[in-house]
């Protein structure tokens, strides 16, 4: 029998020390034990983690199908006794208390009479018990114990080294994944991409079905799934939970959640969070689901993949840091890029915008640059410009982004015509604080930024049926701390909201739109006035001429007169002497009455003053002299004349303003030619009182030498004239004009300085009875100043 | 008798006023402009002048103005085809703006009132 014993012991060794896998072994190895001992079944029992509990292993039966599997917790049944005692147990089935605390053998083996337990344990550490079941009375003896538990100590000296390498292998496996992850963080993948590896890795080392990363948005409070791996139930715990919960381990080990659940299929699922704080607060958790056990089982999660998660948990938080640094350093950079390109963009529109003076082409430039995409970019822009006279916002221009802008740059796009304008006609918004943000930001002559979530319950403008928008921004146009107009603009159509550089962008471009838009209608007034003065010039060289005409053939009216009055004479002289029944005397008054016919057409002609087509009205003498000056500048200009004005404000004279600017005309002309070689025309108005009324006076001075006195009493004289000083014609007619305003016109010569001419016309509101409405309106009612004919 | 000027340049306006007025019984002088005008206020002590305003040399107006200068007392008449300075005679200092017509009438009669006495 000793031989047989040695036998079975070189066996072990043999067995245990082969090259097969370590469950191989033990597999043998029960199987060996059963045949030795020659019993019905053999069966090893594994102490777990918790060093708890002993799970049925190894059957020498064969593999354990799942409804066979048993557990005694340490303590209980002849497997527990053992494993508590570390001491062989040999029962039998008679023996009191045996059956009962054995009944979850009975599974195994119905008819067993004998138990004999053999603890698999070395000098620190129990890993197991081996169980032999029989039908027979065994007792085994003392030298077959001694050779089981010699085997048993074998055993255990395998099973450390199995557990030894076991765990090597787990630390270079997990070396290597955090060698993995290390790399993946110096590397310069996306944070999404770090994470997602992180993530995944984490669930192919534990093992878990799925894993998840959740972060707190801190904006919201809200939880959101940042990376996932495998599958992840709905309802994963929240994160706010675990902070909450207090860690059910020592003080030393952070704070962890571990369950299970049951689906509504009735499977068991497990699950572990680890909380991710970074900052002192807790950002986030990191959760793995379902380790799936050797035996395609889900299993609980134990320490070692607590600390995994740890380790897991804390590449998360720094590099969740490491990229929130970078994060935020990219969008500052990024933000300057975009203040960058947008003070580009202003740049070029702002020169775009020196191409033009024309309103319409400015406000097109404009326009372009808030809507084109690599302008402003915004999607619809409005222009609204001030009506002081109305005190309403009027619609200049709109337009709405193009998607295509073709291939032009921003400098070519600007000054394209508008691809896509919106009609702005019917815009009007009174100016009221209670007419919406668009007169408000003019009236404010601040920019107004409007969420429709801001927008007062019930209230709406008649504008908004023709722009609605949940947000949109109306910056105000200004010039000398006066609003000219509004900007708006918005990105409804896109349904981007308004970020803030170019808004920013816009508040800069209107300073500038300001600016040119105003030069703009400065220069339009400007040409509006010059043409308007033109024509007005036109007019007047027109009348000039007209009167040139109209003396010429007056010149030949009177040649005409002399001869008639000859021929009419001497006809009537000759009928005085003809016999009164002579056939002659018919003749002769034939000849008198046809005289008499031209003269009556002459005087007709001659005498007409054309008073009659005059347009009398209440006119300021100042802006009369201004116009005329106006007709005369360039003259006055060309010939180096200064002038030098001294308007006082006066009541308004009653007059023919067309008549009055021809007097001032031909006396400015009269100056001008008396200063052929540059001189100052000096014009003073000012008020003067007299017996009969009050009169408006003006002064016309030149510096051209004075009239020699042997002409100067011939001035007014129409048929004088002197090549050094003008034409007599001039001043006649402003001699005539003037008398049939009731006014005068005095001359003060300084001979060898010069000559001031003193226009003087009665004030309106002294001479003026209401005006009839028609024709000449003096009253009968006035009195015509001295000087008048007798 | 009363002496009367009558200066204009057109002769047949001389011949036709002097042929009416010494009708009427005037002794009547004539000059065909202002100059010559003048030269007979100097020499003949006349009663009136009729002067046209427009005449070659010296016209009517510096004519009028001279012969005011020597003999203020003396009338002078002008006659003239250009009846729209009518109202412009006034600064010209003459008694009488006529405009000339083929009817002397007008004139003789005038010319009737100022020499009545």
């Amino acid at each position: 029998m000793a031989s047989e014993r040695l036998a079975f012991l070189a066996q072990m060794v043999e067995l245990l020390t082969s090259t097969v896998s370590f469950g191989e072994r033990l597999n043998n190895m029960v199987h060996l034990l059963a045949r030795h001992l020659k019993v019905d079944i053999s069966l090893y029992f594994a102490l777990d983690k918790s060093k708890e509990t002993l799970s049925l292993q190894i059957s020498s039966q064969g593999p354990v199908p799942p409804h066979l599997r048993l557990d005694f917790p340490v303590g209980q049944g002849v497997v527990g006794e053992a494993a508590d005692s570390r001491k062989i147990k040999v029962l039998h089935r008679h023996q009191p208390g045996v059956s009962a605390a054995n009944a979850p053998l009975e599974k195994l083996h119905p008819a067993y009479h004998t138990l004999a337990a053999f603890p698999v344990a070395d000098d620190n550490f129990l890993y197991g018990v081996l169980l032999v079941m029989d039908r027979g009375d065994r007792s085994f003896p003392g030298a077959d114990r001694q050779a089981v538990q010699l085997a048993a100590l074998m055993l255990a000296g395998t099973l450390r080294q199995a557990l030894v390498q076991e765990e090597a292998k787990k630390r270079i496996a997990e070396l290597s994944v955090l060698f993995e992850v290390g790399k993946a963080l110096s590397s310069t993948v996306e944070l999404d991409d770090l994470l997602e590896r992180i993530v995944t890795t984490t669930a192919k080392v534990i093992n878990a079905k799925g894993a998840a990363l959740q972060i707190i948005d801190q904006g919201t409070g809200e939880t959101r799934v940042s990376s996932q791996y495998g599958q992840i139930p709905a309802t994963i715990p929240c994160p706010k939970i675990l902070a909450a919960a207090p860690g059910p381990g020592p003080l030393a080990e952070p704070p962890y959640l571990q369950g299970q659940e049951l689906n509504s299929e009735g499977r068991t699922h497990f699950y572990l969070v680890v909380p991710l704080t970074f900052k002192g607060k807790l950002q986030g958790s990191l959760c793995v689901f379902d380790k799936i056990g050797p035996t395609e089982e889900y299993q609980a999660f134990d320490p070692e993949n607590r600390q995994l998660l740890y380790t897991m948990a804390g590449l998360i938080v720094s590099s969740l840091e490491n990229a929130l640094t970078y994060q935020q350093v990219e969008t500052l950079a990024e933000r300057n890029e975009r203040m960058v390109q947008n003070l580009t963009a202003l740049q070029e529109i702002a020169q775009a915008m020196l191409t033009t003076v024309q309103e319409d082409r400015l406000l097109e430039i404009i326009l372009q640059g808030l809507t084109l995409k690599h302008g402003l970019g915004f999607d619809r822009a409005l222009v609204l410009m001030v009506d002081e006279a109305a005190q309403t916002l009027l619609g200049a221009k709109g337009a709405r982004s193009l998607n295509n802008t073709g291939k032009a740059t921003l400098t070519q796009a600007l000054l394209l015509p508008l691809g896509s304008e919106i009609p702005m006609v019917d815009w009007q918004i009174p100016l009221g604080p209670d007419q919406g943000p668009p007169a408000l930001a003019a009236l404010q002559m601040r920019p107004y930024h409007v969420h429709q979530s801001q927008k007062e319950p019930g209230v709406s403008y008649p504008w908004q049926e023709k722009f609605a928008a949940p947000e949109f921004f109306v910056v105000p146009l200004i010039v000398k701390d006066r609003a000219t107009g509004v900007i708006v603009v918005d990105n409804q159509a896109s349904g981007r909201p308004l970020a803030e550089e170019p808004l920013h962008a816009l508040q800069m471009l209107a300073t500038q739109a300001a600016l040119v838009l105003e030069n703009a209608h400065l220069y339009s007034t400007i040409e509006a006035n010059n043409r308007e003065l033109m024509l007005i010039r036109e007019r007047m060289l027109e009348s000039d001429r007209l009167t040139a005409l109209s003396s010429l053939a007056s010149g030949m009216a009177h040649e005409i007169r002399n001869p008639l009055v000859s021929i009419g004479g001497f006809a009537r002289r000759i009928s005085k002497l003809v016999e009164k029944n002579s056939p002659l005397r018919g003749y002769v008054e034939v000849i008198q009455e046809e005289v008499a016919r031209l003269e009556k057409l002459l005087k007709e002609i001659l005498d007409f003053t054309g008073e009659n087509l005059s347009y009398f009205g209440d006119h300021d003498l100042d802006h009369l002299i201004d116009d005329t000056l106006l007709l005369v500048q360039r003259d006055l200009a060309a010939n180096n004349i200064q002038v030098a004005k001294e308007l006082a404000p006066l009541p308004r004279i009653h007059c023919d303003d067309r008549q009055i600017k021809q007097v001032f005309y031909n006396l400015f002309q009269n100056a001008r030619q008396a200063m052929i070689h540059g001189g100052t025309l000096t014009i003073r108005t000012y008020s003067q009182e007299r017996e009969d009324g009050v009169y408006a006076a003006a002064a016309i001075s030149d510096t051209g030498g004075g009239i020699p006195l042997e002409v100067l009493h011939n001035i007014f004289n129409p048929f004088f004239s002197t090549k050094d000083y003008g034409t007599g014609l001039g001043l006649s007619i402003a001699q005539r004009i003037v008398s049939r305003h009731y006014g005068q016109i005095e001359v003060k010569n300084e001979l060898g300085k010069g000559v001031t001419f003193i226009v003087s016309l009665p004030i309106a509101k002294y001479c003026l009875v209401k005006d009839t409405g028609q024709g000449t309106a003096l009253a009968s009612t006035f009195k015509a100043p001295t000087g008048g004919w007798r | 008798m009363k002496k009367i000027l009558v200066a204009d340049d057109e002769m047949s306006i001389r011949l036709l006023y002097s042929e009416e007025l010494k009708e009427e019984g005037y002794e009547v002088y004539q000059a065909t402009n202002g100059r010559e005008a003048l030269e007979i206020v100097d020499k003949i002590p006349l009663d009136l002048v009729i002067l046209d305003i427009k005449m070659p040399e010296m016209d009517g107006i510096e004519a009028l103005r001279q012969i005011k200068e020597k003999r203020p007392d003396l009338p002078v008449l002008l006659s003239t085809a250009y009846g729209e300075y009518r109202q412009d005679f006034a600064t010209w200092a003459s008694d009488e703006y006529l405009v000339k017509s083929s009817d002397l009438e007008d004139l003789k009669s005038t010319v009737k009132r100022y020499l009545k006495d």
